[in-house]
C-alpha cells in the first residue's frame, strides 16, 4: 500500500502543476520577490524527480521502482546541479563561462585526493570517509568559491568573446596540470577506488541498487542548489546581476560595484561546480584528468542554451535531454520502441538507431542545437525574462 | 550644502581628447549648490562627453573634478554615484527588460545594503573617509562580508526582507513623485516615450544623488510635455534639495528653468551666466547661428 502513494501523488501534482504553470505564464507579478508560485515550481520539480523511477506494473497494477533510471539520473542529476551553477554565471549575470569544468575538476580532486588510497597528497588512507565527506561538501563550496573569485579577477574586466576564450584556456590549464603535476594529483591515471561514505536511505523498504542512495542525496542536493539559486536571483544581487547583464555601464553608473557582483556571480557558480565535482568523485569513486575536458564544460552551457537561459526546469529538461537521452537509448524499452516502429520506416533498420544515435551523439547534438536556435532561440522553458527579451529583439528588428 | 554659494561640483582644467579630437578643452565648470544649471551648444560641442567624464564613464586626461568637497577624477562610476551624482541618458538607457520598479530599486541599490549597516563606512567611505589602516582592515574583511550578504541573501534574514521593504516602499514614492505612480508593474520598454523619460528620472533619483545631470530630458517632447518636465525639475530642486545641472536643446526649457548657463562649442567654454545675459552674447549667437546670426535679433538662439 505504501508504495502506491508516492506514484499517485507524483501523478497529482504533475496534474495540479500543469494547471498551475498555465495560470501563472502570463503573469508577470509571480516573480515578485519570495513568491509562492516559484516555490510551488521547485517542488513539482523534486517531487518528479522523485516520482519518476516508480512505475505500474501493467499485470499486478503493483507499483515498481525501476533502478535503471537511478543509473541515468545520477548522472543526469549531476549534470543539472551544474547546470544550475552555471546558469548563475551565464543566465543572470549575462557572462559567457567556458571553463566551468576547471571548477567541477577542483571539487572532484579535493575529495578525491583525501578519500583515495593512491592519493600523492596524504600517506595515510583515511578509513573511516563519513566524517570526511560531509565535512568536504562545505569545503568544495568554500574551495569553488575561492577559486572562482581568482579566475575572476584578471578576467573580469574581458567581455563577451574575450571572456569566453580566457575561461576555456584556464579550464584547459587546470586539466594540463591534473595530468602532469604527478607528484600531487597522481597524473593522467588519476585517483581511483575513491571511497564514497555510506549514505543514509530513506526509502530503506524498496530493493534496488546501491545508487539509489545516491540519487536521493543527488535530488535533495539539487533542490537546495536550486532553491539557494533562486533566492540569488530573486534579491537585490540578482537585481544587480540583471542589471549589469542589461547594461553594464549604466548599472555602475546606479551604484552598482559591477566588479564584486561579477565577481559574485563567479564565486556562486564556481562553488556549485565544486560541489558537484566533489559528489561525483565520491560516487563514481574515481577522479580521472580525461574526463575533466572541454567537453563537460560545453554539455553544462549546451544543456543550459537548450533547456532555456536563466530557467532552473529549463537546465532540468536541458539535463534530461542531453545527458539523459544516450542512456535512455540502452533501455529496452527504447529497443522495443524502434522494433516496433521498424516497419514505418521502409528503407532503414530503425532497430540500429539506438545505437547509431549514442554513436553520433555529438551529430544529434549539434543539430539539436541548431534546431532549438532557429526555431526558439530563448530554449525550450524560456526564462520569463529572456522570452521578453528575445520578443523584444524581435519587435525593433520588426520595427527597422 | 551648508553655505548657500558653496559649489557642487567644480571642474578645473578639465581636458579629455580622443585620438585627434579634443572634446573638452581646459573646461571650468562650478555648479553652485542647490541650484539648477544649464549647459547648452551646438551638436558635437562636448556637453554629454562632459558628462561622462565627470561620471567616471571616461577618465579625464588632465584637469580636477570636485564633487562635494571630494576628488572624484579618478574614481570608478559607482563610488562618484555614492558620493552623490547620478545621470539620465540622451538615448534612453533603461533596463528595459525589467519593470519600471526594479529599474527605480537598481538606483536604491546602494541604499538597499543590509550589510553596509553592519559596517560603518559605505563604498564610497572605504575610499574616501578611512585612513589607510582603516582602508586595510576594511579590505581586509571583504570575504566576511561577501560571505555574510551571500548568505544573508540566501536565509532571506529579517533584516534582508526588512531592508527590500523599505526599498520597494522608497521606489514607490520616487515613482509617485515623478509621475508615474501605478505604472510600477510595467516592463520598462512598454512605457510610452514620455514616462520613459521620466522612469529614467526617477531611477537617477533613486539614487539620493546632491547632483541630478540630466541629458537632454525634453528631447522629443511636445511642448505640453516639456512643461511638465520642467515642473518636475524644479520639483527636485525645492521638495528635495538637490541641484541640477542639464543638457538641453529646447531654448524654451534652458531660459525657463535654469538660473545659470555654461555654453560650449568645440569643447571649450565661450561664454557663462544667467540666462539673459547669455542669451545675448555673441559668440553663443555665432556659435549656433554662424557669423551672419550675429546681427540677427535677440531670439535667434532660440531657432
Amino acid at each position: 500500500m505504501r508504495d502506491r502513494v508516492p506514484g499517485l501523488q507524483a501523478l497529482r501534482r504533475v496534474q495540479s502543476g500543469v494547471g498551475g504553470a498555465l495560470s501563472v505564464a502570463r503573469e508577470r507579478s509571480d516573480r515578485a520577490y519570495g513568491s509562492v508560485p516559484a516555490m510551488l515550481r521547485l517542488a513539482l520539480i523534486a517531487a518528479l524527480l522523485f516520482a519518476v523511477p516508480y512505475y505500474v506494473n501493467p499485470m499486478s497494477g503493483e507499483v515498481l521502482f525501476d533502478a535503471r533510471w537511478l543509473v541515468v539520473f545520477r548522472l543526469v542529476g549531476l549534470y543539472i546541479m551544474l547546470g544550475i551553477g552555471l546558469n548563475i554565471v551565464v543566465g543572470y549575470a549575462g557572462l559567457l563561462d567556458l571553463g566551468y569544468v576547471a571548477f567541477f575538476a577542483s571539487g572532484a580532486y579535493l575529495y578525491a585526493l583525501l578519500a583515495s588510497p593512491v592519493s600523492p597528497a596524504i600517506d595515510f588512507p583515511i578509513e573511516d570517509v563519513r566524517w570526511l565527506f560531509w565535512a568536504i561538501l562545505p569545503t568544495a563550496l568554500v574551495l569553488g568559491a575561492v577559486i572562482g573569485v581568482l579566475l575572476g579577477i584578471p578576467v573580469l574586466p574581458l567581455r563577451g568573446d574575450y571572456l569566453a576564450i580566457v575561461t576555456l584556456g584556464f579550464g584547459e590549464i587546470i586539466r594540463l596540470f591534473l595530468v602532469n603535476k604527478t607528484d600531487v594529483t597522481g597524473g593522467s591515471q588519476g585517483l581511483y577506488r575513491v571511497q564514497a561514505p555510506p549514505l543514509p536511505d530513506p526509502l530503506n523498504d524498496l530493493t534496488v541498487s546501491a545508487h539509489k542512495e545516491w540519487y536521493i542525496f543527488i535530488v535533495i542536493g539539487i533542490f537546495l542548489v536550486a532553491f539557494c539559486a533562486g533566492r540569488l536571483r530573486d534579491s537585490r544581487m540578482g537585481r544587480a546581476w540583471e542589471a549589469i547583464r542589461e547594461d553594464e555601464e549604466v548599472a555602475a553608473s546606479m551604484g552598482v560595484n559591477t566588479v564584486k557582483y561579477k565577481l559574485y556571480a563567479f564565486a556562486m557558480g564556481a562553488a556549485i561546480g565544486s560541489l558537484g565535482g566533489s559528489i561525483s568523485a565520491a560516487f563514481t569513486g574515481s577522479a580521472i584528468p580525461d574526463s575533466f575536458d572541454l567537453l563537460v564544460s560545453i554539455n553544462v552551457l549546451s544543456l543550459i542554451v537548450i533547456g532555456g537561459m536563466g530557467s532552473t526546469q529549463g537546465v532540468v529538461l536541458g539535463a534530461f535531454i542531453l545527458i539523459g537521452m544516450p542512456e535512455f537509448l540502452r533501455f529496452r524499452e527504447a529497443a522495443d520502441l524502434l522494433d516496433l516502429i521498424d516497419p514505418l520506416v521502409p528503407f532503414a533498420d530503425t532497430r540500429d538507431w539506438a545505437v547509431q544515435i549514442r554513436d553520433n551523439r555529438f551529430v544529434v547534438f549539434g543539430a539539436l542545437l541548431v534546431l532549438v536556435m532557429v526555431l526558439r532561440p530563448v530554449g525550450i522553458v524560456a526564462s520569463k525574462r529572456r522570452k521578453l527579451e528575445a520578443d523584444w529583439a524581435e519587435q525593433t528588428a520588426g520595427a527597422v | 550644502m551648508s553655505a548657500v554659494a558653496e559649489a557642487i561640483l567644480e571642474t578645473k582644467g578639465l581636458t579629455r581628447r580622443f585620438a585627434g579630437v579634443t572634446a573638452l578643452a581646459n573646461l571650468d565648470l562650478t555648479v553652485k549648490a542647490g541650484s539648477i544649471a544649464g549647459l547648452i551648444g551646438p551638436n558635437g560641442a562636448g556637453k554629454t562627453t562632459l558628462f561622462n567624464v565627470v561620471t567616471g564613464f571616461y577618465p579625464p586626461d588632465e584637469g580636477s573634478i570636485v564633487l562635494d568637497g571630494h576628488h572624484i577624477e579618478k574614481m570608478p562610476p559607482h563610488v562618484i554615484t555614492a558620493i552623490g551624482m547620478s545621470r539620465t541618458f540622451q538615448n534612453i538607457r533603461l533596463f528595459a527588460n525589467m519593470t519600471a520598479l526594479e529599474n527605480v530599486l537598481v538606483g536604491q541599490h546602494l541604499h538597499a545594503d543590509f550589510v553596509a549597516k553592519t559596517i560603518p563606512e559605505t563604498e564610497a567611505g572605504e575610499v574616501i573617509e578611512l585612513s589607510m589602516a582603516g582602508m586595510l582592515a576594511y579590505r581586509a574583511l571583504f570575504p566576511a562580508r561577501a560571505v555574510w550578504e551571500v548568505l544573508a541573501t540566501v536565509a532571506r534574514t529579517p533584516r534582508v526582507r526588512q531592508v527590500e521593504r523599505k526599498a520597494v516602499e522608497d521606489s514607490l514614492r520616487v515613482l509617485e513623485f515623478v509621475g508615474l505612480k501605478g505604472r510600477h508593474d510595467e516592463l520598462a520598454r512598454n512605457l510610452p516615450y514620455g514616462d520613459q523619460r521620466r522612469l529614467e528620472i526617477a531611477r537617477a533619483l533613486a539614487t539620493k544623488p546632491k547632483l541630478l545631470l540630466l541629458d537632454e530630458p525634453t528631447a522629443g517632447m511636445n511642448p505640453h510635455e516639456s512643461q511638465e518636465v520642467v515642473g518636475l525639475i524644479r520639483a527636485v530642486r525645492d521638495q528635495l534639495g538637490m541641484s541640477v545641472l542639464l543638457i538641453e536643446h529646447q531654448m524654451r526649457v534652458v531660459m525657463g528653468v535654469c538660473e545659470n548657463i555654461t555654453v560650449l562649442d568645440y569643447g571649450e567654454k565661450i561664454a557663462e551666466g544667467p540666462p539673459e545675459a547669455v542669451q545675448r552674447d555673441k559668440k553663443v549667437i555665432e556659435a549656433y547661428l554662424g557669423s551672419a546670426g550675429v546681427r540677427g535679433d535677440d531670439d535667434a538662439a532660440e531657432a
